[in-house]
């Protein structure tokens, strides 16, 4: 009779502790790939989120997540620039001002972002990992359209789940040249020659599309980004830190600095007259 | 159904100013509310050669103290009492349960890697690690701000500071939880030297900016004792004990200071 | 109560303002269909790229343009491409307009009664080679279908309907054609706020799809 009351009845603290899926995590030797999220125990997991994460619709939200960005990338005829802010905001609170936003997929391809830090510091770096699965399988390097279409798919299949991104990949591959694209949250993806994401992309903009040319030098070219985003530090207070400013040509990307804006701008307006309307006198 | 605020629900109401007041019945609508603030406050800063992680030991729930001593701070790995065998810290901020949950689940982690591997997991490893755990749960957050801290491959302090959703970035020094607005401003100017610049080296924006070095032990310590007496002082959710895990070669030390108590 | 399930859904699916900003029209004339598509892909107050393409062929003589929320759209159309292309491929023929039309509003109505519905608005242009028939296909993301002469979305239906209304004859030549899209075009940049860019124009005919110039740079003189 034991036995067979045994044989139907339920562990008493089958539920306690952690479950299978959690220890099954901790004896593997690696993270799992498969992309299993913990949701929370309710009908509609969205809205829950929504309303303790997104200080948009909630100001008193009790998660802050780090928001505020000015980051651009342009084509031009030696390649892509590629430049950003240093500033993670939550709310009014600086979190950080040395936020690396240029993400290095690999060393050819970059990426770039603004929205949730931590959605796009976790999907670019899934997408660098897919990158090298698709090396490794097809014995040649990922073309940009092809990983900027992995990461648009996969954003999209979360649509409405709340994830914040707008990213831009740029890379020099040998069938396409310099390549550009545009994804976000939404699933937008386009390609193109001149993007600029962000709480300051329209400062950004203003600068960038006044002197922008495919046949910029490459010094030029570096200076231009650099100015569009130091326009946008001054205007926009989420924006701010230092500038971070990238070269990707053909055989791979280079690192131009990461340097303070306060010292850039001093610069730029005293030996170009630039910002006038910065006086030292009240007024 | 019709939403209990709309003017429909709730007869006209005639002015912009006077919200629709509520209806009589008192309809009270249930959610799923499973987070709360605890309070109180961490803080890291490493050196050359060691990585301290200190927080307060207060743990609160509203303006109620549930405990004088609750750490904040722990050693990850360690598999035996006496926390010898263990070699990274980590702190945690905001919600103490889901603080105690991924302390627990990093713990695991990082001894299961020991005995797969047969050596410790690195501080860079494990900062990766922590980040993708903290991103699993990214539909359902860990309500928590966390710091990890140790000593990286060539013996240099490490130390990494976390979002609830896991983006990270190593950093010189970061205070998170309650007080972090009134630590983190004196961390910039007392250890990276932000806004100090080399006397006599110019006029107005000349001035030439003094360049951080890291800080001797000594000095770190001191500065992490000012922090919390001044914190302690300003906000009511810290207080009651300094706990502070300094990892150096040597293993792990902890020093327990008591903060005021009121 | 069905009315009320009705309005619940036209709640929830509510269309974006912005989506409205994009514009799509469409004309049939004797032998030909044109298809017109503007340019601006915008988000929030960011005109993101000036020369986007709104538009998939579905197979040699289906062209689809399509507007609504950023993501859905160009998924959609693709996911629809994609299972036209295997139809032809697996039986050998290509669908002609009609079906293809059906099969797109098939799509759109079980998409419709899922978890997460596309919200896109169509039109699909096409010329039958058999029947030698030119065909337009007015869908909205409600999975509504309507064979018509002339069609548009977006506010492009406030405006050019009426022009098309006046102008157009279905047995039209292109040149005549072209000159009415010509018409609403301008209609469209003398009075719209917001600049979209111009329109991608495109001709279906028995050759195919193809593209035409077409130079909107000109100033329009306003009244």
């Amino acid at each position: 009779m034991n036995s067979l009351v045994a044989q139907y009845s339920r562990p008493a603290f089958r539920n306690e502790g952690f479950s299978e899926r959690e220890q099954d995590e901790f004896s593997q030797i690696t993270p799992p790939l498969s992309l299993r999220f913990a949701m929370p125990p309710i009908a509609n997991p969205s809205s829950f989120l929504r309303a303790v994460t997104d200080d948009h619709s909630n100001p008193n939200c009790p998660i802050k997540l780090a928001h505020g960005t000015t980051t651009l990338a342009f084509r031009f005829q030696g390649g892509i620039i590629v430049a950003t802010d240093s500033r993670a905001s939550a709310g009014d609170w600086i979190a950080s001002q040395t936020v690396k936003k240029v993400i290095e997929i690999n060393n050819c391809l970059l990426g770039t972002m603004a929205g949730g830090a931590a959605d796009c510091q976790y999907w670019l770096a899934y997408l660098g990992m897919q990158c090298r699965l698709h090396e490794l399988r097809h014995k040649r390097r990922i073309s940009v359209a092809a990983a900027s279409k992995i990461l648009s798919n996969l954003v999209y299949s979360y649509k409405g789940m709340g994830l914040s991104m707008g990213t831009m990949c740029a890379g020099v591959t040998p069938q396409e040249g310099p390549a550009l694209y545009y994804i976000d949250s939404d699933g937008t993806r386009l390609a193109g020659n001149l993007f600029c994401v962000g709480s300051g992309q329209t400062f950004a903009y203003g600068v960038l599309d006044a002197e922008y040319h495919y046949d910029l030098s490459e010094e030029d070219a570096l200076e231009l980004g650099r100015r569009s985003i130091l326009a946008a530090t001054h205007r926009d207070a989420f924006s701010g830190g230092f500038i971070n400013l990238y070269h990707v040509k053909e055989d791979g990307w280079v690192k131009h600095g990461f340097n303070d804006t306060n010292p850039i701008f001093w610069k730029t307006k005293l030996e170009k007259g630039e910002f006038s309307n910065v006086t030292s006198e009240l007024v | 159904m019709l939403n209990a605020n709309s003017p429909l629900a709730s007869g006209p109401s005639y002015s912009f100013a006077t919200p629709p007041n509520q209806t009589s019945t008192n309809i009270k609508q249930h959610s799923f509310n499973p987070y709360t603030d605890n309070g109180g406050s961490t803080l890291g800063i490493t050196g050359d050669d060691f990585a301290i992680l200190a927080g307060d030991t207060r743990s609160t729930s509203g303006y109620n103290i549930n405990t004088r001593y609750a750490p904040k701070v722990f050693k990850i790995g360690e598999d035996d009492g006496t926390g010898e065998s263990a070699h990274i810290v980590l702190s945690v901020v905001g919600f103490a349960a889901d603080g105690n949950a991924l302390k627990e689940r990093l713990n695991a982690i990082v001894k299961m890697y020991r005995y797969q591997h047969g050596k410790p997991m690195s501080v860079k490893a494990c900062a990766q690690r922590l980040s993708t755990i903290l991103y699993g749960k990214r539909f359902f957050p860990y309500y928590v701000h966390a710091i990890l801290g140790g000593l990286d491959e060539e013996g240099k302090g490490a130390l990494y500071s976390y979002d609830p959703v896991g983006s990270y970035e190593r950093e010189q020094c970061r205070a998170a939880g309650a007080a972090a607005s009134l630590i983190m401003p004196f961390l910039d100017n007392q250890v990276n030297f932000k806004n100090q610049y080399i006397p006599g080296s110019g006029e107005g924006h000349a001035l030439e900016a003094r360049k951080a070095t890291p800080l001797p032990r000594a000095e770190v310590e001191q500065l992490v004792r000012d922090a919390f007496t001044s914190a302690v002082e300003r906000h009511i959710e810290v207080g009651d004990g300094l706990q502070m895990l300094v990892v150096t070669k040597n293993g792990i030390e902890e020093i327990y200071d008591p903060l005021k108590k009121d | 109560m069905p009315r009320i399930l009705l309005n619940l859904i036209v709640h929830h699916l509510h269309l974006s303002s912005a989506s409205k900003m994009e514009n799509l029209l469409g004309l049939t004339g004797k032998d030909f269909t044109i298809v017109a598509a503007s340019k601006a892909a915008m988000r929030g107050a960011t005109i993101l790229k000036a020369s986007d393409d709104k538009t998939r062929s579905l197979n040699k003589n289906t062209l689809m343009a399509f507007s609504g929320e950023a993501g859905d759209t160009v998924h959609f159309a693709e996911f629809v491409q994609a299972n036209i292309q295997l139809y032809s491929m697996r039986n050998d023929t290509e669908l002609g307009p009609p079906a293809v039309a059906s099969f797109v509003r098939g799509e759109l109505a079980r998409s419709l009664r899922s978890k997460k519905p596309y919200t896109v608005n169509l039109l699909l242009g096409g010329y039958d080679p058999i029947t030698k028939k030119p065909h337009l296909f007015w869908l909205d993301y409600l999975a509504s279908v309507a064979p018509l002469p002339y069609a548009a979305h977006g506010y492009a239906q406030y405006y050019c309907l009426s022009i098309l209304d006046k102008h157009h004859h279905p047995d039209i030549e292109l040149e005549q054609g072209l000159k009415i899209l010509r018409m609403c075009t301008d209609e469209l940049q003398r009075r719209l706020p917001i600049d979209f860019k111009g329109m991608l124009v495109k001709v279906i005919d028995k050759d195919g799809v193809r593209e035409i110039d077409w130079d909107s740079s000109k100033a329009v003189k306003s009244a």
